[in-house]
């Protein structure tokens, strides 16, 4: 039976996860709770918990492999081969929303992150798409931010957004 | 009973005021539409319409929500139908029938079954829920933190370990949600802990950016990886809405024995709405006049199963309100709604906010007859929001997450852990790590660490004070069962396979 890497980097992950969190727990008072419970023992529990669990994760990886899991190969399960480009577009969209949106705007960044992700689902048209995103954007920052008095950032667009009353 | 019924008079009371009557609308209208959407569940209709209400006051909120828990399951049911993509695990039954019933062009009796079925047993459980309410708020009187502290252990330990194919997955899930559940400011001691020095990270993690990151960021990466290119058949909306007479008569018994299974299961910790909803068609299947059907669209199978899984979410109340514990996704979402206006959902709300949860009570049976006059003649609209393109779809669906997450501080770090569980919910689907445990863990988890040292410090620091009290060394017995018990009669089973 072949090991399958992504199991094995998958329970040392969680395995490293517990140490990190051990670690961070050490380091963690214990006084300043009631009868001996500091703020240190739930986190130690979790720590220790993770750890017992990725060293379990990492056994069964190692011997025949997770139970009961969804085939790896991507026909088995219906579906089709690992598409990273769709993958990426999502990434990149959000994450230059990220960067957008509290100097452009949550309207102009909104836009931009529509016209990603419709590209990552192979949608073309990238201008349309930018231009769907965009009036979406502005109605659902409209209706958020005069109706329900979310708190969301106009950016770029606020000399406009203002004189329209927003 | 009296006081019951004085308490739920109460209820109709504040529900039926104009303005709570028109969030409850409001939320059954948003609840259907978001919930239509492929690939979003109810979970993730509460949580990304969660940052709505943060302005709204309490009772209308509340009862909003109500509306959008109940109009997503209906939304949902419409999608599993007509396109045979369960929006969540209980719905996988539905999906059997329901679209082999849409192929044969009888999606409307499909839907109509489903919506009827979902009515009869929402409004069952609902006054099931009326009664039992009181009942668990007398005894929950008793508890004290011992006794919550084991009950929180034993719901974790279901919902982790019961379904699912791997007990270790669901628990690693499960101390996922503990952990992120601890990054924050301690409450008993002012500690920083897990936060790095991070201000968004000092308010702790919140369940909606949890949640929709896991949901709607790691659905939408997953889907343009694995799915995008598949080619999706969504089928026509045909056969009148309103069922024959032959319908009806192989419906009702389904409707009535569904919400027998539902109830029960979705108002103990027992791990969600898939259990009542397989055991629905499984009974049905065999009560069945033509058992032959099943498998080709027979209606006893739709209707069964839907409201099975209708009855258990408004089971899923019970414990919510009465005990503050959440035994389901959704359920914890609700969860931190409460919290965010400083509610703790529990006997002492019962008390001291009765026209609160009463009117919240009142407006799921309000909300159920809304549902049913209003969507059922509207189900024309909503079967069109099914053909919105997929990549617009998802645009969609990216933007309005990314509005929730944004709105809690403004600030782009919200939105980087919102990609960063998106990572997270990519990976969980693709190796097959249940995702609900650790949205559980994530809200249980602060609850239970304060009971647990409010235990500690009446008792001045006594553990026994977990095993001599009989409730909560009950619950501590249970959970050891819950987690032993089957692989014990795993071994034996495979011991006496092996026995000359």
């Amino acid at each position: 039976m072949r090991r399958s890497r992504a199991e094995i980097a998958l329970s040392s992950g969680v395995l490293a996860l517990g140490a990190a969190s051990a670690v961070i727990t050490v380091q963690l008072p214990s006084e300043g709770g009631y009868a001996g419970i500091g703020p240190n023992f739930f986190p130690a529990i979790t720590a220790g918990g993770l750890l017992v669990l990725g060293a379990w994760l990492l056994v069964e990886a190692l011997a025949r492999g997770w139970k009961d899991r969804s085939p790896d190969a991507p026909e088995l399960r219906g579906e089709h081969a690992f598409h990273a480009g769709a993958f990426g577009w999502i990434s990149a969209g959000l994450f230059v929303h990220m960067l957008m949106i509290g100097s452009a705007g949550f309207v102009l960044a909104g836009a931009v992150l529509f016209a990603c992700v419709a590209r990552a689902f192979d949608s073309r048209r990238f201008v349309r798409d930018a231009c769907i995103g965009l009036v979406l954007a502005l109605l659902v920052f409209y209706f958020f931010v005069k109706f329900l008095n979310v708190n969301l950032p106009a950016g770029w667009l606020s000399p406009i957004l203002g004189a329209a009353g927003i | 009973m009296i006081e019951t019924l004085g308490a739920l008079g109460t209820g109709f009371a504040v529900a039926l005021q104009p303005l709570n009557l028109l969030w409850g609308l409001v939320g059954v209208t948003l609840g259907t539409f978001v919930g239509v959407l492929p690939g979003v569940g109810p979970a993730l209709t509460v949580a990304m319409l969660l940052p709505l209400t943060v302005k709204l006051e309490p009772t209308g909120a509340l009862i909003m929500f109500a509306g959008i828990y109940y109009g997503a399951m209906f939304g949902g049911s419409t999608t599993t139908i007509l396109l045979n993509t369960p929006g969540e695990s209980a719905s996988i039954a539905t999906a059997l029938e329901g679209n082999k019933m849409a192929k044969n062009g009888r999606a409307g009796p499909a839907l109509a079954t489903s919506a009827i079925g979902s009515f009869v047993a929402g409004s069952i459980a609902t006054v099931l829920l009326t009664l039992l309410a009181p009942v668990v708020v007398e005894a929950a009187l008793k508890f004290g933190p011992a006794e919550y502290f084991a009950l929180m252990v034993f719901a974790f330990t279901t919902v982790s370990a019961v379904l699912g194919a791997s007990t270790v997955r669901g628990l690693t899930s499960l101390f996922l949600g503990l952990l992120l559940g601890l990054a924050g400011i301690d409450g008993q001691t002012g500690q920083a802990r897990f936060a790095f020095g991070v201000p968004e990270l000092l308010d702790g993690v919140d369940v909606v950016v949890l949640a929709v990151g896991l949901f709607a960021v790691g659905e939408a990466l997953y889907n343009g990886a694995y799915q995008s290119r598949l080619k999706e058949t969504v089928e026509k909306m045909s056969g009148s809405i309103w069922m024959s007479k032959d319908d009806w008569k192989r419906s009702w018994k389904p409707w009535l024995r569904g919400t027998a299974f539902g109830f029960p299961f979705g108002s103990i910790p027992a791990g969600g709405a898939e259990i009542p909803t397989f055991l629905s068609y499984a009974t049905e299947k065999k009560l069945a006049k033509n058992p032959e059907q099943f498998g080709n669209g027979a209606i006893e199978g739709v209707a069964g199963p839907e409201a099975a899984n209708n009855a258990s979410a408004t089971g899923t109340l019970v414990p919510l309100l009465t005990l503050g514990i959440p035994t389901s996704a959704t359920a914890a979402i609700l969860l931190g709604a409460f919290q965010n206006y400083g509610l703790q959902p529990g006997p002492l709300l019962f008390q001291s906010q009765t026209e609160l949860v009463w009117g919240l009570i009142a407006s799921l049976y309000i909300g159920n007859v809304i549902l049913l006059v209003l969507n059922l003649p509207l189900i024309g609209i909503w079967v069109k929001v099914l053909s919105i393109p997929r990549p617009q779809l998802y645009a969609g669906i990216l933007v309005f997450a990314t509005l929730g997450a944004y709105s809690l501080h403004q600030s782009w770090v919200d939105l980087l852990t919102l990609y960063l569980f998106g990572l997270l919910g990519f990976a969980m689907r693709r190796w097959d790590f249940p995702v609900g445990p650790a949205v559980i863990g994530l809200i249980l988890g602060p609850l239970a660490e304060t009971q647990f040292r409010r235990a500690l410090s009446i008792s001045q620091g006594d553990p026994s004070v977990f095993y001599t009290h009989p409730i909560s060394a009950c619950m501590f017995a249970l959970t050891a069962a819950v987690l032993v018990v089957p692989w014990a009669l795993r071994l034996w089973r495979r011991r006496g396979a092996g026995a000359p």
